[in-house]
């Protein structure tokens, strides 16, 4: 047992490690050795952040949905805990895409913020998962509290091919993909420095988001023992 | 506002953000393994006294 948690401590000192080194090395290509876009000049590097985010924000959300399905289909905790764990950094991730988003938009667009069908799915998608954390906190009855989080958890979810579509089906001022188009490779459309740029950011943020989930999740099953523990001993 | 500032306040924002939240993480993590060990130690006291 002790050994076992020793193990699975050792391996996520080695993934935040890894996290920490694609994400140095992420930093340094995107600011450093990509080139800047042709139009857009420097404010592009903001892509290197935005892309990568939003893709570890839904990442998140579709562990969401897994771990709410199962938890209605099986009703074990553990799969609750993911979803719950997976929220809580969908949030962040979510919230980040949104102002840095915001931040490229003003140099770009010319606004802070525009009621444009994709952004205005973000912000209800990051309005649900918030609805999702605060459902949470305030049922008292923990069964049930898990039970209403994953439906809405399941729910939410759906919102993620609404904004991927949103740039199809309505005119909006958000470009639609550069990278991942149906009608070309993406490297016939992207310099591989700008494609490396974002690959390694990715892979960042990617190890990163495991390495918080890992300690996420651990920190729940914690509270979890802390709980049965207590009520076990009558504390 | 140049475009290094808007790439730079980005890039602060986002990296600072991930920072903060994940002290708070590891705050709250080393808390829980705290109450934990408390919460063991003490019924291993109070199973000794039995």
């Amino acid at each position: 047992m002790i050994q076992s948690s020793l193990q699975t401590k050792k391996r996520r000192g080695i993934l935040g490690a890894l996290a920490f080194t694609a994400v140095a090395i992420g930093l340094f290509w995107s600011l450093a050795i990509a080139p800047p876009d042709a139009y857009q000049g420097d404010v592009q590097r903001i892509m290197y952040l935005h892309l990568p985010s939003i893709l570890t924000a839904y990442l998140s959300y579709f562990l969401v949905f897994v771990g709410s399905a199962l938890y209605l289909w099986k009703r074990e905790k553990r799969d609750d805990l993911l979803a719950h764990s997976a929220a809580e950094i969908g949030v962040l991730f979510t919230a980040l895409t949104i102002i840095e988003g915001s931040i490229w938009g003003r140099p770009t667009w010319g606004v802070w913020w525009t009621w444009d069908a994709r952004l205005t799915l973000t912000a209800i998608l990051l309005l649900i998962y918030v609805g999702y954390l605060m459902l949470r906190s305030l049922v008292e009855d923990e069964n049930r509290a898990a039970s209403a989080a994953a439906v809405l958890g399941i729910i939410g979810f759906l919102d993620i091919p609404l904004i991927h579509m949103s740039v199809y089906w309505w005119r909006t001022l958000h470009q639609p993909p550069s990278i991942l188009r149906p009608d070309k490779v993406p490297w016939e459309n992207v310099h591989p420095s700008m494609l490396t740029a974002l690959a390694i950011s990715f892979a960042g943020f990617l190890l990163l988001y495991f390495y918080l989930l890992s300690l996420r999740y651990r920190l729940g099953e914690m509270r979890e023992e802390i709980k049965a523990r207590r009520l076990d001993r009558g504390w | 506002m140049e475009a290094w500032g808007f790439v730079s306040l980005a890039y602060g924002i986002v990296w600072g953000a991930i920072l903060v939240y994940l002290i708070l993480l590891k705050r709250r993590y080393m808390n829980a393994a705290a109450e934990l060990d408390t919460l063991k130690s003490k019924e291993a006291a109070s199973d000794a006294k039995k």
